[in-house]
């Protein structure tokens, strides 16, 4: 019974935490925009987050080691400090755009002007990172995330035309979108899905937790169940953007037309439940790229790290990671809208995808660190498909960028 | 490990050729990018898509809040914001220099209309800032947001066709 | 090159592992006695002869005399070379045991290496309240 607790803890905790701010807005406005036609491009995303999350949690559990930390030894230090400073940049925007997100919700439910909120949100970002205990961390946002369920709950309410729905699912260019913009926000939403810092931190996490190979049975169902479930949620999402905004061509730009399907097939109930899950989901989000900052920095030099320890003993871990909140803070406090710095972040994400990838294929292939537990003949030919597929996003993300204006 | 510099010779002559497709390559591409910013009228038609984007998705609010499915915080949030994209969109078009009097008369048009949703909006954030029978109703705002929605539509159709 | 080089010597024999510096002890991280982490191997420092020297015939093979730590990363990877006192050292008698990671016999607390966090722990993370809680 406490097993299948365990499991379902674990499961549900994958799922309320799979969404974040980046995943909130692009599906948001894919679907506001496109429709349902970009759909299949979150089902490459969520099958490419679950073989490179298992891969790297399976690093962590036969190595004990993090990617990070083995990054460099395999690598060298040239292409360890070159995957750091994008990986590291790139993580300091997404928390940026988590924090943001945060206090983007909070104004919603509370009509406080959003600047006034993110110091408060990166406080306690940072009051949870200094003090509460990882697992307690991880299950309370995971769970609370869920929440998020209404978007699912409200697409049935509102009672859609299904087949209208299931025909938009056909890769197909809407007629007011041109090619161009469809192929970027493909990019975006590819980025979305497989953020870079959920390698770093989930691999981190399993060192943390203190993994060990009894442990890859749980990952392995955390992942293959969970992440699907939370790639679902993204549908729904989409979906309800699809079915409420498009027809009355609305384009989606601020956090507050994402919820109004929400509020539109569930009232106020709805409303309020979609908020909770929205600061529970970007708060978890915003947690764990803080985190991964971290420990990017501190596995690359070599620091003492980890929330297992006293923040005393891990004080360049720690030091960093206020830093990263601060950086954060000033970026938000010069009035930059946070929906843009996410749509700039997910579409960098997916420039950096290559970076933060081939080196766990690389590691998971290596006997010295895998003893048997090196990856096997399938998941290796789904590692490299997924490794063109991620070179050929990244390579025409810029010059995509540039064409569309950014997708305007 | 010391580095030798390449000397004159065939070494010299493809790094020249090479020098110059880049070249050729580079105005070619900003030849591209400038070609792709449109003129008056691509800019014009964007803004008030935008502007239409946000004034639907105020009336969406609106309604919402009327029929009981929104929070006032939650409509009043959503308002700030899309009076925030038709401030952006104004902006926009204030900012153009248009080169022909058709051009002109377009601009004009556009921060007529534009004036007409923020003036609607005005209304729509009154009426929910004054607590129920206080002075525009929200149905009064709805209303208003309506006529800036239709001014809207008239005018994207007359920009689009050439 | 006047003169065509003598022919190499065959290696000594040796008791023990044949370590490669480069694959096996740059990059590599340091773990102090207790298994806290120290830092990574930034550099290796060798004794021997001189740059720029003729090396005669005799002269003894070049030793490992240190691992080295912080700025040194920088001249590694971009060029040049810190002056000899600037040069952050862990001796390499301290070094216990060579495998993944590079284990040391001795506490990582009073080493050069661990300046920088002892610095960082003093001044600015024990002074927040709560810096020294035990998280578990």
């Amino acid at each position: 019974m406490k097993r299948l607790l365990g499991v379902a803890l674990g499961i549900l905790t994958a799922i309320g935490g799979f969404v974040d701010i980046g995943d909130l807005v692009t599906n948001a406005v894919v679907g506001s925009r496109f429709g349902l036609s970009l759909v299949w491009v979150v089902a490459v995303g969520v099958v490419g987050i679950c073989l490179f999350a298992n891969m790297s949690g399976r690093v962590a559990a036969a190595s004990g080691r993090a990617t990070f930390e083995v990054i460099r030894e395999r690598l060298g230090a040239r292409a360890g400090l070159a995957n750091l400073a994008a990986s590291f940049l790139i993580n300091l925007m997404t928390v940026t755009a988590e924090i943001g997100g945060v206090a983007l919700a909070l104004q919603l439910a509370s009509s406080v002007y959003y600047l006034l909120w993110i110091p408060v949100a990166a406080l306690a970002v940072w009051l949870v990172v200094w003090r509460v205990r990882f697992t307690i961390m991880e299950n309370v946002t995971g769970l609370l995330g869920l929440t998020l369920i209404i978007f699912a709950v409200a697409l049935f309410l509102l009672k859609p035309d299904w087949g209208m729905l299931a025909g938009q699912l056909a890769p197909a260019v809407p007629e007011q979108e041109t090619v161009w913009t469809y192929s970027y926000y493909a990019i975006a939403l590819f980025g979305a899905a497989m953020t870079p810092y959920e390698v770093f931190f989930f691999s981190s996490g399993a060192v943390e937790e203190g993994w060990t190979v009894k442990d890859l049975l749980q990952e392995r169902i955390n992942v293959l169940v969970g992440f699907p479930l939370g790639g679902l949620l993204s549908v729904a999402i989409a979906a309800c953007a699809a079915v409420v905004l498009l027809p009355a061509g609305i384009s989606v730009t601020s956090l507050s037309q994402v919820v109004l399907p929400v509020a539109e097939g569930a009232g106020k109930i709805g409303l309020a439940l979609v908020l909770v899950g929205i600061v529970a989901a970007t708060f978890g989000a915003a947690l764990e790229t803080t985190l991964s900052s971290g420990y990017t920095l501190a596995q690359f030099f070599g620091w003492s790290w980890g929330k297992f320890r006293r923040p005393a003993e891990a004080a360049r871990f720690h030091l960093a990671m206020i830093v990263c909140l601060l950086v954060g803070i000033a970026v938000l406090a010069t009035g930059v809208d946070p929906v843009l710095v996410t749509e700039y972040s997910v579409v960098f994400s997916a420039i950096a995808l290559p970076l933060t990838y081939l080196p766990i294929l690389i590691v998971a292939n290596d006997p010295q660190y895998m003893r048997e537990h090196v990856n096997g003949r399938v998941v290796n030919v789904l590692g490299m498909v997924y490794l063109v597929i991620i070179l050929v996003a990244s390579i025409a993300a810029i010059p995509l960028m540039i064409v569309t204006g950014a997708g305007s | 490990m010391v580095l030798t510099t390449p000397g004159p010779g065939p070494a010299g002559r493809s790094t020249r050729t090479g020098r110059k497709h880049l070249g050729g390559l580079v105005l070619a591409a900003l030849a591209l990018l400038t070609g792709c910013s449109g003129g008056t009228s691509q800019s014009v038609s964007t803004a008030l898509e935008d502007s239409s984007s946000a004034v639907a998705t105020a009336r969406i609010a609106l309604r919402q809040d009327m029929d009981g499915k929104l929070t006032r915080a939650a409509a009043s949030t959503t308002l700030d914001d899309e009076l925030k994209e038709i401030q952006t969109s104004r902006s926009t078009v204030l900012k153009l220099s248009p080169a022909t009097q058709e051009e002109r008369e377009t601009q004009k048009q556009a921060l007529d209309v534009l004036d007409q949703c923020a003036a609607g909006f005005a209304t729509a954030r009154a009426a929910l800032a004054a607590n129920d029978g206080g002075a525009p109703s929200v149905s009064d705002g709805d209303k208003a947001l309506a006529g800036a929605q239709d001014a809207l539509k008239q005018l994207e159709g007359k920009v689009v066709s050439p | 090159m006047t003169s065509s080089p003598d022919p190499l010597l065959p290696a000594p024999p040796v008791a023990g592992r044949v370590l490669d510096a480069q694959l096996h002890l740059l990059d590599r991280q340091v773990l102090d006695h207790d298994g806290v982490p120290v830092t990574t191997v930034d550099d290796l420092e060798l004794s021997g002869p001189a740059v720029d020297v003729e090396i005669e015939p005799g002269t003894a093979a070049p030793v490992v005399t240190a691992l080295l730590t912080g700025p040194v990363l920088g001249t590694r990877i971009f060029g040049g070379r810190p002056p000899s006192s600037r040069l952050i050292r862990i001796p390499w008698k301290d070094v216990a045991e060579v495998g993944v990671v590079l284990r040391l016999g001795i506490s990582g607390e009073p080493l050069d290496a661990g300046w920088v966090e002892r610095w960082v722990r003093d001044k600015i993370i024990a002074r927040i309240p709560g810096g020294r809680h035990d998280p578990r």
